[in-house]
């Protein structure tokens, strides 16, 4: 029916949820059944998470090993995707550079929604003065630009994986403390939250035992998202020369510099490392998207 | 209403000041400064201690910093942001022509955004569950998922191969040469635009499948009005103030976060002009291209937010 308008969804829902299946297999078929989205994402994730798990076997050379006699080869059967103006095997890097990809978006998503969270739950529970005044200081870091504060965190602290984590997860922690606050405000006036407070427990308990865990919702979303944005920003600032250095095999690296000069002729140093970089995040947003339809009772998709 | 505004201007002082606090104190936590930036790059000029001494007492990087910091305070409440420490020129001299560039990118590539999200969204919610609705979904996925860099470099190299076109070196302002200047600014802009409408295309997508499932709709379609009317009289009205909102708040960021398009398109605008900033520690122009960057921020923020009670009745400020 062109141009109709979707029923109002109970009927449809009733319908559609059917019996659950018992056991994490059966689950595994519900989830591909009713998101076909996002089992496609869980997909993805998982061949980037094999790629880095097996890269030292599978990859057909040595990610570092230079080879002037095949500079800038075309895709062949010896390599299959190409090779760099240093003849170092594409595919190779490739595999390689799902490592850093996924170092530097688990290592800066979990940092970030970690102590956003805390913050965030904490300024709720407390409330009054000290939520204003961390609400304030939200506020600011709102309003500053993330891509200076990333810049300024890696030239304090120099390029390198593990401060390109820092320098992502810095801007992160604002925004998840701001998300996991509102969650939290509901969740301190629920009657558990009292009833532990009467029990006279400590307030480090409360947070972290009674309302974190209510919470987990939108933190799992944020976590997700933030995934896939982190690889994303990992591959800019490297791109730019700023996060992870040469000769580490990265995706935003790949794409810096020679793969921009020979582009016209060795075009395939441009295509497949930005291929890589758009399919990792795709997969992460994908399996997120689903994820927030899942969780998030209020997009609930029937 | 006028009450309203008055207070939400007057709340934007604190933001700025501590704006203000957060990038000087981290400028001046990056290690080195203006004088050895440009001893590394100019070799012999400045090699004794005595006259990097001298140079920095020109700057005023001798003082105290609570007297540096007042002095700029007192120059930005006159609306003087000083003078570049790397060029010596005045900062609005250096920013204007970049500021022109990116602004106006950043007007096309919302534009594009908005014009990509609102019908793409709402053929998603219409055809919510069929492949329509997944291959537009899949279609903003991908774009939130490409980095626009990357997109960048790709159109650059098809126009390379087939049209034998090289982004010009040169920027063309729009009131030189307007056709010149659209001709070099939609690539990047489509590349930006694309990746931004992708969360519009969502939020559209969302809001609509809610303001579908109101009760007047449902009243709407009872009365026998017809689909295409419904549509958009009804229910495209409710539910496009989200996605108005995202974008514009996209929009500060697209002012000052494009540096890697910059980058890839030859576009000397604001993003690149940060970098230069800080690899250069030229403290007074970074501090001044943050404080721009915050305000348009805010602003945008405020006039969403007067825009929200000025086209909702249900929304009344005190």
């Amino acid at each position: 029916m062109p141009g109709s308008i979707p029923a109002s969804a109970t009927a449809e829902e009733l319908s559609r949820a059917g019996g659950p299946h018992a056991g994490w297999l059966g689950a595994t078929l519900d989830f591909v059944r009713q998101r076909p989205l996002g089992a496609v994402g869980a997909g993805i994730i998982l061949l980037m998470v094999a790629m880095a798990a097996t890269a030292g076997l599978v990859a057909p050379y040595d990610p570092l090993a230079t080879d002037y006699a095949s500079m800038l080869a075309a895709p062949s059967a010896e390599h299959w995707l190409g090779t760099d103006a240093y003849g170092r095997d594409v595919l190779t890097r490739i595999l390689y550079g799902s490592r850093t990809a996924l170092l530097v978006g688990l290592g800066a998503s979990f940092l970030g929604t970690t102590f956003g969270s805390l913050i965030g739950v904490a300024s709720a529970y407390f409330g009054g003065r000290i939520d204003l005044i961390v609400q304030r200081i939200m506020d600011v870091f709102f309003a500053f630009p993330v891509i200076i504060l990333a810049l300024a965190v890696v030239a304090v602290l120099g390029t390198g994986p593990e401060n390109v984590i820092l320098a992502i997860a810095a801007p992160m922690v604002p925004r998840c403390a701001r998300v996991v606050r509102a969650s939290a405000l509901a969740v301190r006036e629920m009657p558990y939250v009292d009833a532990a407070r009467a029990s006279g427990f400590g307030h480090q308990r409360i947070i972290l035992r009674h309302m974190l865990p209510n919470v987990m919702a939108p933190i799992l979303i944020m976590a997700t998202a933030f995934l896939g944005e982190a690889i994303l920003l990992e591959a800019s600032l490297s791109f730019l020369g700023l996060g992870v250095q040469e000769p580490t095999a990265a995706w935003g690296l790949m794409l810096r510099g020679a793969a921009v000069e020979f582009a016209e002729t060795a075009p395939w140093m441009a295509i497949f490392p930005g291929l890589a970089i758009s399919l990792g995040v795709f997969g992460f947003n994908l399996f997120g998207d689903s994820l927030r339809d899942a969780l998030d009772p209020r997009l609930r998709t029937q | 209403m006028g009450y309203y505004i008055l207070k939400r201007l007057l709340a934007m002082v604190p933001t700025l000041l501590g704006v203000a606090v957060l990038i000087f104190i981290l400028l001046r936590v990056v290690p080195g400064d203006v004088v050895e930036a440009r001893f590394l790059t100019q070799g012999s000029q400045f090699q004794s201690q005595e006259l990097m001494d001298i140079e920095r007492k020109k700057l005023g990087l001798d003082q105290p910093l609570w007297k540096q910091f007042t002095t700029w305070m007192a120059g930005l409440a006159r609306f003087d942001f000083g003078l570049s420490m790397w060029t010596g020129s005045p900062i609005t001299e250096e920013i204007k022509l970049r500021f022109a560039l990116s602004l106006q990118l950043a007007i096309m590539a919302s534009t594009i955004a908005t014009l990509l999200a609102i019908p793409l969204g709402i053929l998603a919610a219409v055809k919510q569950d069929t492949w329509v609705d997944y291959a537009v979904r899949v279609f903003s996925i991908a774009g939130l998922a490409t980095p626009s860099f990357w997109l960048g470099i790709l159109m650059i190299l098809t126009m390379l191969i087939v049209f034998k076109w090289v982004p010009p070196m040169v920027f063309t302002p729009f009131w030189v040469d307007p056709w010149q200047n659209l001709v070099q600014l939609i690539w990047p802009a489509l590349a930006v635009g694309y990746r931004y409408s992708a969360v519009g295309t969502r939020m559209m997508r969302s809001a609509m499948l809610e303001v579908l499932r109101e009760d007047y709709i449902r009243t709407a379609r009872a009365k026998g009005l017809w689909t295409k009317l419904i549509l958009s009289r009804h229910a495209l009205k409710n539910a496009i103030l989200p996605v108005l909102t995202i974008i514009s708040l996209e929009f500060a960021f697209l002012l000052g976060g494009l540096v890697v398009t910059e980058q890839v398109f030859n576009l000397n605008g604001l993003g690149m002009l940060f970098v230069e900033a800080i690899a250069r520690r030229d403290y007074t122009l970074t501090q001044a291209l943050v404080m721009l960057v915050a305000t348009v921020f805010l602003l945008v923020n405020f006039f969403v937010d007067i825009a929200y009670a000025w086209l909702d009745p249900r929304i009344r400020y005190r």
